[in-house]
């Protein structure tokens, strides 16, 4: 009962006219940036903290945190919804998330059936964001209230689980993914020490004090990183546009693709819910069920509509599902909630078992406001596809220039300071090269903001055991979220050594 | 997987870890009421910074001597474009976001595609005043200004 009015409450802060515009502003931008190829949904949102943390100035803190995240996490599955768009229309998905909506979408619009996939695509995806909230909904508080008997060493060991999910399954190399949570973790440590107060790593320049500002390392390392590599090789977006045509589905296309969007919504949730696994492997799965499970799997790849609905009901099922972990424990699943998490932090509010309690408004305000974002991006996308695949064609000439500005100005408006700027164009050039090796990067932005809690809680422990490091396999649950830490590492690389090749994300 | 780069990405990491752990031995061993000083957590993260980058080192030598074809890269473009930039950073405080943004985006634009300057300049223009007159103006952010021999 209290969660209802909770919830009710939540809608009471959503729909205040600032935030609805909020919101509205956020799937607006969101589609915008799935549907450009040079920006993902990662670069998006880090690049649009800036943006809203000045708009919001005038507000109350909590309502600026409320009315922020709001913003951002429109942006986040705007950009899931507006990624299928380029992948039907162009066949070059807009994020890797919807890569295999390619494979039948593209073939949906060579038979001039383009209309019809992106509106099965808008519609799965609202179903799955609706059935990603009700999940919400009714896992916050349960999983919340087990979070809060956490202790510090409890806390440790379920962050390492998180990093270890993350890295376990980011790109090719596990070893290249483990070297780049461990150097965020690293950067994580310059500054002041907030148990003790000593400076460390700072060699007393001024600048560094505060730590790395977390926006500045993102925006630099996502956003600046493909714009660099968009200029070096010579990307352009000038493939030919697939006509749209009629865009409302017949009857029996909604039958057709009525189980794949409710399978592909549920997988797509639960996958999203798990730490590391994220949009892009819910797609696959998906698509690989719905052909196991089709009556004409040959149909596949030649412009089954199942093979449209169901990645794109999995990528946004999986977006909602991933704010669970992040909102209820405090630890992020993926590269786009780790920035969506420092952007709370920025807003001093901390995710985790507390926010429901502290912050309700910022937490169930969010919750509504993405059952709200979701009708918008129906409304949007249903008569607007036709604008928004003109959006395709905007010159990358104008666009990469201008999002080094955005860059920037951004990262100027929030620090101030030329310091950080200089930082900025340093990890776009980092980003660029080590995104160019196979170091993935999302580990990194995840370690950077995991750093100090991972720190303190093992501090905390530590301190409370008098210095003993055995503290953290002697409590029960600590030493089983371990367990499963180590096997999340462990089994894909005996896997590995078997012979057998496993998925890894390719977008972390 | 490229030899040459991780190899010499293995050694950079290797570094960067050991310089960690000599420079958090000279931090403070323990903090007031625990023993756990904030030297330990940098410390032990070099530490396997160190030993992944030896792991990689040694992944490395597995790697199939690729022949390198690389595609063409328009360095001059992205070389002009990152020297921009910079000036744009160094000069932003002295010369003021309006001017120096709009000088970035002009030369990015014209360096990108060599078109009509009247276009350039209009988006360019367009672009710098509008966040100028949006944050500074209606939502009181700061930025620096105008040239600061103006004021």
């Amino acid at each position: 009962m209290s969660t209802l009015s909770f919830l009710l409450d939540g809608f009471q802060t959503a729909l205040q006219p600032h935030n609805l515009l909020f919101a509205f502003i956020g799937v607006l931008i969101g589609t915008t940036v799935g549907v450009l190829p040079g920006i993902g949904p990662i670069s998006g949102v880090a690049l649009l903290i800036p943006v809203t943390a000045s708009m919001t100035s005038g507000l109350s803190p909590e309502q600026a945190a409320a009315s922020s995240i709001i913003l951002l996490a429109g942006v986040y599955y705007g950009a899931m919804y507006g990624g299928s768009t380029t992948s039907i229309l162009l066949n070059t998905p807009g994020e890797s998330s919807s890569v295999v909506t390619t494979l039948d979408g593209y073939q949906m619009a060579r038979q001039g059936r383009a209309g019809v996939a992106l509106a099965i695509a808008a519609i799965g995806s609202f179903v799955a964001g609706i059935v990603a909230l009700i999940g919400l909904v009714l896992l916050a508080e349960p999983l919340s209230n087990v979070a809060l008997k956490f202790g510090p060493a409890e806390y440790f060991s379920l962050m390492m689980l998180g990093l270890a999910a993350v890295s376990g399954l980011a790109g090719k190399s596990m070893t290249k993914a483990w070297i780049m949570t461990v150097c965020g973790l690293l950067l994580s440590t310059i500054g002041l020490d907030n148990v003790s107060g000593v400076a460390r790593f700072t060699y007393d320049i001024s600048y560094l004090y505060g730590g790395l500002e977390f926006l500045t390392v993102a925006v630099g390392l996502f956003a600046l990183g493909e714009v660099f590599k968009s200029i070096l090789h010579n990307e352009k977006n000038d493939g030919e546009i697939a006509k749209i045509g009629r865009i409302l589905p017949t009857k029996s296309d909604l039958r057709e693709s009525a189980g794949p969007i409710a399978r592909g919504s549920l997988l797509g949730f639960f996958t999203g819910v798990l730490p590391g696994a994220g949009a892009t492997l819910a797609s696959f799965f998906s698509y690989i069920l719905e052909k196991k499970v089709s009556k004409h799997p040959e149909n596949f790849g030649k412009g089954a509509i199942a093979g449209v609905a169901a990645p794109e009901s999995a990528n946004n099922g999986a977006s909602g599902g991933a704010m669970i972990p992040l909102l209820t424990l405090g630890i992020p699943g993926s590269g786009t909630t780790a920035i969506l998490m420092g952007a709370l932090i920025m807003y001093n509010v901390q995710p985790g078992p507390l926010l429901f309690d502290e912050h309700p408004e910022v937490a169930w305000g969010l919750i509504a406001s993405m059952f709200i974002g979701n009708v918008m991006l129906l409304i949007l996308n249903m008569p607007l596809v036709k604008v928004f695949a003109k959006i395709i064609q905007t010159p990358t000439k104008y666009l990469l220039p201008l999002i080094i500005a955005i860059s920037v100005f951004g990262v100027y408006a929030v620090q101030v300071t030329t310091f950080d700027v200089f930082l900025l164009l340093a990890f776009g050039l980092l980003g660029y090269w080590l995104a160019q090796h196979d170091y993935p990067l999302a580990p990194l932005v995840l370690g950077l903001v995991l750093g100090p809690m991972i720190e303190n809680n093992m501090r905390r422990a530590l301190t409370a055991s008098n210095g003993d490091y055995l503290v953290f396999v002697e409590k029960p649950i600590s030493l089983v979220l371990l367990i499963i830490a180590f096997l999340w590492i462990a089994v894909p690389m005996v896997m590995k050594l078997r012979g057998k090749s496993i998925i890894v994300n390719e977008d972390m | 997987m490229n030899k040459t780069a991780d190899r010499i990405a293995a050694v950079a990491f290797l570094a960067i870890g050991a310089l960690f752990m000599v420079e958090s031995l000279r931090l403070s061993k323990s903090a007031y009421g625990s023993v756990v000083g904030p030297n330990v957590f940098p410390f032990l993260l070099g530490l396997i910074l160190v030993l992944l980058s030896v792991k990689l080192l040694f992944e490395t030598r597995r790697y199939a001597e690729a022949a390198d074809e690389k595609p063409p890269r328009q360095y001059k473009k992205f070389l002009i474009i990152l020297v921009a930039a910079i000036l744009y950073a160094a000069l932003m405080e002295t010369i003021g976001y309006v001017i120096m943004t709009f000088l970035f985006l002009v030369v990015g634009f014209q360096t990108m595609a060599k078109g009509t300057l009247w276009k350039s300049v209009v988006v360019a223009a367009g672009f710098s005043l509008g966040v100028y007159g949006l944050y500074v103006k209606l939502l009181q952010g700061t930025l620096p200004s105008w040239p600061v021999w103006f004021q």
